[in-house]
């Protein structure tokens, strides 16, 4: 066993009464020192996994191993894995120190030691000086950060955090991003972040779990979801996508939209009905005759950065176009893209 | 507007007039509660010389302390055994709950009284001490559910994440949570215990009285006026008690209101 492994889902399901699995048949392993996402739509079994992970439940079928250990049965309290909760969670009648300090005390660690690693642990945070404050008193960001700190006061091993950005507004949220990704390289440990937000997925992991009822759609590297979603499921949570149907005819030559394309995909059978995936800002404006496509403009948004083009090919085709050049609705345009840019998928399945 | 101030200082009066006109009395030197002679303090005096009357107040606050201690540590048991219970049996206990706290007073009682009986329980201080705390403890309950309800269950998560054991989430967490709901349990049933007349009149006996069932049988074998002075003390000492408890939930609004 490669001991860099430090968590493994063998087989794992978890289902209540005769629902549907809320988790089907989950297989996968954690290395340490990593930023990992659980990235799905609510329902999707993320929060079940880093509950299953944190022992507030037991799976109803499959092991999970930690340290090739295995936890089936370890209750919450004896597990080397701490959380940051959705909701925070703080003990409203614990002062700030208090709520860092309260794993510590149940571990009976001695006073001296509880209040340098509190203090320490709070300027981690940069929440120095705010020992004594009430919980009411604080802010969601500062709150945020005395519940990271009251988590990683204890020197898990691996830290999960549920959704916790979740309640911030954008400008803060942003911040954080930044400062969980530094915390984790500070720290060394392995980071399991829930998620139902794809930028803030993309932004901070060193790998992304895309879930999808129970299942895991597809893992890896934020580029490689990105550049290489696996399926539509995928490609459609990531980004903003234009998701077609085509015929893959041989290797390296794909059809779409009834015209032939050289792509950079190969390993289909012959004739083989596959999905398409062309990011938006893959996407080029230029003129009908230098384009490879050929579309009419349909509707035009400013969105700050670009204008989000929405055009129709003459086959029906819907294709989004993230653009900073203008076009007028109702304008006949040509679309540019390199062989790159587009991405085949298997109809409904793996790689 | 004013209409309704009007109707609402009437409907006060009403109901604080007999109080007034009990306490009034108790400082008339005529001895009847019709005519007013001159102010005089002596059927305080009465009172204080009564030793049977004063064994009789001590009496009914150790009653009142114990039972409504005890019936706190048990209902703060089973508000917490109702909320981790199931879902489909969380209802029916609740309803068991309140069905003992709007039941007539009398019935309980009498219940009580056969209780008791069957047993062979002596009539006395035990029997009414042990019927002062089983009607007390719906009422602890039904004052400390709601806190716990309002609790986020993550907490408990996230005392359980930080390595506490069962013993800890309760002591740590849960109790000083539900602070606030067990003091107003505790007050509800001291004064509860304090005041009650039907439930202590069926199931006393053997000479053992508390002060509400002495000043009805006082008042049944005719008019003293230091049945008044008693009353105007006890009234007096259920004020306090009612003003400290609304310190404590004031207080403990205060502080959940800043949130």
């Amino acid at each position: 066993m490669d001991d860099r492994v430090i968590i493994r889902f063998d087989h794992v399901t978890k289902q209540y009464d005769d629902d549907l699995p809320v988790l089907d048949d989950v297989s996968f392993e954690m290395e340490r020192g990593k930023f990992y996402t659980l990235l799905g739509p609510s329902g999707c079994g993320k929060t079940t996994i880093l509950r299953l992970i944190a022992g507030f439940i037991e799976p109803t079928k499959g092991d999970i191993y930690f340290h090739g250990k295995r936890m089936n049965n370890v209750p919450a309290n004896k597990r080397q894995v701490n959380t940051v909760f959705q909701d925070y969670a703080l003990f409203p009648h614990l002062n700030v120190f208090e709520n860092v300090a309260f794993g510590l005390r149940i571990k009976k660690v001695p006073k001296v030691d509880i209040e340098r690693k509190v203090k320490e642990a709070l300027r981690f945070v940069n929440l120095e000086g705010y020992e004594q404050r009430a919980i009411h008193e604080m802010s969601g960001g500062q709150r945020q950060r005395v519940a990271i700190a009251r988590a990683i006061v204890n020197e898990p091993d691996v830290l999960l955090l549920d959704e916790p950005l979740s309640a911030l507004d954008l400008k803060l949220r942003t911040e954080m991003q930044y400062e969980l990704r530094e915390l984790q390289r500070r720290l060394g440990i392995t980071f399991i972040f829930v998620t139902h937000d794809q930028e803030e997925a993309l932004a901070m992991s060193d790998e992304i779990f895309v879930l999808n009822k129970g299942k895991i759609e597809q893992r890896g590297t934020p580029k490689d979801i990105y550049d290489e979603p696996v399926n539509r499921f995928v490609a459609d949570f990531i980004g903003e996508s234009n998701i077609i149907t085509g015929t893959m005819i041989d290797d390296f030559v794909v059809e779409f939209a009834n015209q032939r394309f050289t792509c950079i995909d190969r390993g289909f059978a012959k004739n083989e009905q596959v999905d398409i995936v062309i990011r938006p800002e893959d996407l080029e404006l230029t003129t009908v005759e230098r384009g490879k496509l050929r579309v009419r403009v349909d509707s035009v948004l400013f969105r700050g950065v670009h204008y989000e083009l929405c055009c129709y090919d003459a086959y029906g085709n819907e294709w989004l176009v993230h653009s900073t050049k203008k076009a007028e609705i109702g304008e006949e345009i040509g679309l540019h893209f390199e062989p790159e840019a587009i991405h085949v998928m298997k109809r409904n399945g793996g790689e | 507007m004013k209409v309704s101030r009007l109707y609402l200082a009437f409907v006060f009066f009403v109901l604080y007039m007999p109080i007034f006109y009990l306490i009034y009395y108790s400082f008339n030197s005529g001895g009847t509660m019709h005519h007013f002679e001159s102010f005089t303090l002596d059927w305080y005096k009465d009172v204080f010389a009564d030793t049977r009357l004063l064994i009789i107040v001590l009496h009914t606050m150790i009653i009142a302390l114990l039972s409504s201690s005890l019936a706190t540590i048990i209902g703060v048991l089973g508000a917490i055994a109702i909320y981790y219970a199931k879902h489909r049996w969380k209802q029916t206990l609740l309803t068991l709950n309140n069905v003992l706290i709007v039941s007539p007073d009398v019935m309980i009682g009498a219940s009580f009284l056969i209780l008791f009986t069957i047993a062979g329980i002596r009539l006395g201080f035990t029997s009414v001490l042990l019927s002062h705390i089983a009607f007390s403890i719906p009422i602890v309950v039904l004052m400390i559910l709601p806190k716990l309800q309002e609790m986020s269950p993550t907490l408990i998560d996230a005392a359980r994440d930080l390595g506490a054991n069962e013993w800890n989430v309760l002591t740590k967490v849960i109790l000083p949570y539900i602070t606030p709901g067990i003091f107003a349990g505790f007050f509800m049933a001291l004064t509860y215990s304090l005041d009650d007349f039907a439930v202590t009149f069926f199931v006393t006996g053997n000479g053992f009285s508390t002060l509400s069932v002495e000043i009805y049988s006082r008042a049944r074998q005719g008019i003293s006026l230091s049945v008044n002075a008693l009353s105007t003390l006890l009234f007096l000492f259920t004020l306090v008690l009612v003003v400290v408890y609304y310190v404590i939930t004031q207080r403990a609004s205060v502080k959940g209101g800043q949130e």
